[in-house]
């Protein structure tokens, strides 16, 4: 491949086998051939299914070859251009400066034939999308340090990839301005099985699972039907999921998180991670505008939290800007810490405040009561009424929960807000970040005195929002904690 | 209403064109009557015995009742709510009528200037400017300006943004 620059480059012949053996290209066949082995009437054997393992491989091995044959790429010195397509051929043009990030990463099959994957991240605002993105899948490692190298140009070329193997063999010869801002500790693991999203990720796959068995034809599905299970068989098997699913948690957030490491190199920071998919994100530190501190209500139990970077034009935030997926509240406040200077202790808002949280929480329930009362009078649902009177409950502590993460402050370069319960989130951010400023009132608020205030910024949602604080703080909030003295535009006269 | 102690921050300080209210009441009419279709087909169409009277005459007064807040009150309302200002630095804006939103966007930070002109603004000779920043969550719309008036706003904004962008995310 020694081409010049300019001239269009393909992506390593291998990357065919990989993609025949993930069936990349024949995945979106299958709606098309289950009806079509419906109509056809094949008989539930044996053969139907080796028949059927055969063809799709076939049809995935054409595809792959088809659109590796059709796929091109071209670092040129003002444009990277992607063409790809079988009959209507796209022609994507991204302008290097638009482009904001680099992502190399390595699914294990790509590591056993020697390749990598590489995302230009090319987003034009924070509203990012998949659309925004450039995907050149299955070069050459050396290639995909290459193409790094040369897109983030304002680094120098030829930097290596930090601990780009497990074996991690490259530490040595690794740039004297590298510096080290965490490592991810084995026990952090422990945090896992508190944590809703490393728990819903062995809940998907049993549900993936049953979708297959059913998807299957018959006779190859052994038959499970025996007596009905008894009450105490299904307790049992309930207390045994317990510990089961905690386990699968800690697996899956090793396998995610395996090996982390935060490396500031440069002008940029760079995360590495993953046991199976080695993936390696770059972030420019000239583009970060703040961070959110998020604690799960587990999370807070044990003093855990994760941290991400709020980075301006960054698509897919949530998971590219984590630099901090799982650790100590500590640790992160450590962190978080480096990326903003914190504004200090955070001000509380009014009573006013508690009581709509409190009738917010309640009215669920309610509601369910009331109509639960009239369902046990005319039905004799009595259960409805039940559960109403359990949900007002649960409501009161979450109301208070909720009540008692709201809070604000400004600092003389930094402000933050902070609000939720489930997950309580805080965003601290720089003064320069906010882009605009929106104050809501309703009727409800108007007579409770309060508002909340919104802080406009080109980064991480859109916009951070301190709910329900006294209506006369706003002015002078909004003023201290934005830049220059536009803000001075809300102050009363 | 207007120079309410609760109110969080200032107004700003120049209403909307009047004829928003022409507009928002020919909202209001045509709202009105695709309701009074839908439950005219309603009461029509579904037999004697498949709706309890009480139904009838509830779906009925909702009818009613939308067709005079939104002819005969919201409007109005919405007028005496909504108001708008282009100071030296910023642009801010109030909305709303139950809910009350004040916007306020520095120029220094504005990316594009957009005017549009839906099919019934064109009728009332009125257009919206549209002010974009970098969030997703900052944007600017003044509503229902005169035409020309939003035209100079916009190009005034757009050679002003021109001029004192600073790092504009």
């Amino acid at each position: 491949m020694t081409t010049a620059d300019t001239q269009p480059r393909r992506t390593s012949p291998r990357v065919v086998l990989v993609h025949t053996a993930t069936f990349r290209q024949a995945r979106q066949l299958v709606p098309v051939l289950i009806p079509v082995a419906a109509v056809v009437g094949l008989d539930d054997g044996l053969l139907t299914v080796v028949v059927m393992a055969v063809v799709i491989t076939a049809l995935s091995l054409a595809g792959a070859v088809l659109s590796w044959w059709r796929f091109g790429y071209a670092d040129g010195p003002t444009a990277v251009v992607v063409t790809r397509g079988l009959l209507a051929r796209s022609v994507r043009t991204v302008p290097n400066d638009r482009i904001r990030g680099v992502e190399v990463e390595t699914p294990p099959l790509h590591r056993l034939l020697g390749l990598v994957r590489v995302r230009i991240d090319a987003a034009a605002g924070s509203v990012g999308t998949n659309e925004e993105e450039l995907v050149v899948d299955g070069v050459p490692r050396a290639e995909g340090d290459r193409l790094r190298a040369r897109l983030l140009s304002r680094r120098p070329a030829g930097v290596p990839a930090p601990d780009g193997e497990p074996g991690g063999g490259t530490d040595g010869g690794a740039p004297p301005v590298e510096e080290e801002l965490s490592r991810f500790q084995p026990r952090w693991l422990l945090y896992a099985p508190l944590v809703g999203s490393y728990l819903v990720v062995p809940l998907a796959a049993i549900g993936t699972l049953f979708r297959l068995v059913q998807e299957l034809p018959d006779a190859v599905v052994p038959d499970f039907a025996g007596p009905e299970p008894s009450p105490p068989v299904l307790v049992a098997a309930l207390v045994a999921a317990v510990p089961l699913l905690a386990l699968t948690a800690v697996v899956g957030a090793a396998v995610v998180n395996w090996r982390y490491r935060l490396v500031r190199r440069g002008g940029s920071l760079v995360a590495v991670r993953g046991l199976l998919t080695r993936r390696h994100t770059e972030l420019e530190v000239d583009r970060i505008r703040g961070g959110t501190l998020s604690e799960g209500l587990g999370m807070r139990w044990v003093r855990a939290a994760r941290v991400n970077a709020l980075v301006t034009g960054l698509g897919q935030a949530n998971r590219r800007g984590q630099l901090l997926p799982l650790g100590p509240r500590a640790e992160a406040l450590r962190l978080l810490g480096r990326l903003v200077e914190y504004p200090g202790p955070l001000t509380g808002h009014p009573p006013a405040a508690l009581r709509r949280r409190l009738v917010r929480a309640l009215a669920a329930g309610l509601l369910v009561t009331a109509a639960g009362v009239w369902a046990a009078a005319v039905l004799g649902w009595w259960w409805v009424p039940v559960a109403g009177v359990v949900l007002s409950v649960l409501g009161v502590p979450m109301g208070i929960g909720r009540f008692h993460a709201l809070g604000h402050g400004a600092g003389p370069r930094s402000f933050s807000v902070r609000s939720g319960w489930l997950v309580r989130e805080q965003a601290v951010l720089q003064r320069r970040a906010v882009v605009g400023w929106q104050v809501q009132q309703s009727v409800f608020q108007r007579r409770a005195g309060l508002a909340t205030v919104v802080a406009c910024v080109g980064a991480g949602s859109g916009g951070y929002a301190a709910v329900d604080m006294a209506a006369a703080e706003v002015p002078v909030f909004t003023a201290a904690a934005s830049s220059g003295t536009w803000a001075g535009t809300l102050a009363p006269h | 209403m207007t120079a309410d102690a609760t109110a969080p921050v200032r107004d700003p300080a120049w209403p909307l064109s009047r004829s928003a209210i022409n507009l928002w009441v020919t909202e209001g009419v045509i709202g009105a009557l695709f309701w009074v279709v839908v439950v005219t087909a309603v009461l029509v169409f579904v037999p004697d015995g498949g709706l309890p009277s009480p139904l009838r005459w509830a779906l009925v007064a909702f009818v009613v009742l939308e067709a005079v807040v939104t002819i005969g009150i919201r409007p109005w309302v919405r007028y005496r709510v909504h108001r708008w200002e282009v100071t030296g630095e910023a642009v801010y804006t109030l909305t709303g009528w139950l809910t009350r939103t004040w916007t306020l966007v520095p120029i220094s930070r504005i990316q594009t200037v957009d005017v549009t002109r839906g099919v019934l603004q064109q009728l009332f000779g009125l257009a919206t400017v549209a002010v974009l920043t970098a969030s997703s969550q900052g944007t600017v719309r003044v509503l229902h300006l005169e035409a020309d008036v939003a035209q100079r706003v916009a190009d005034d904004l757009a050679r002003r943004a021109e001029l004192v962008r600073d790092e504009a995310t």
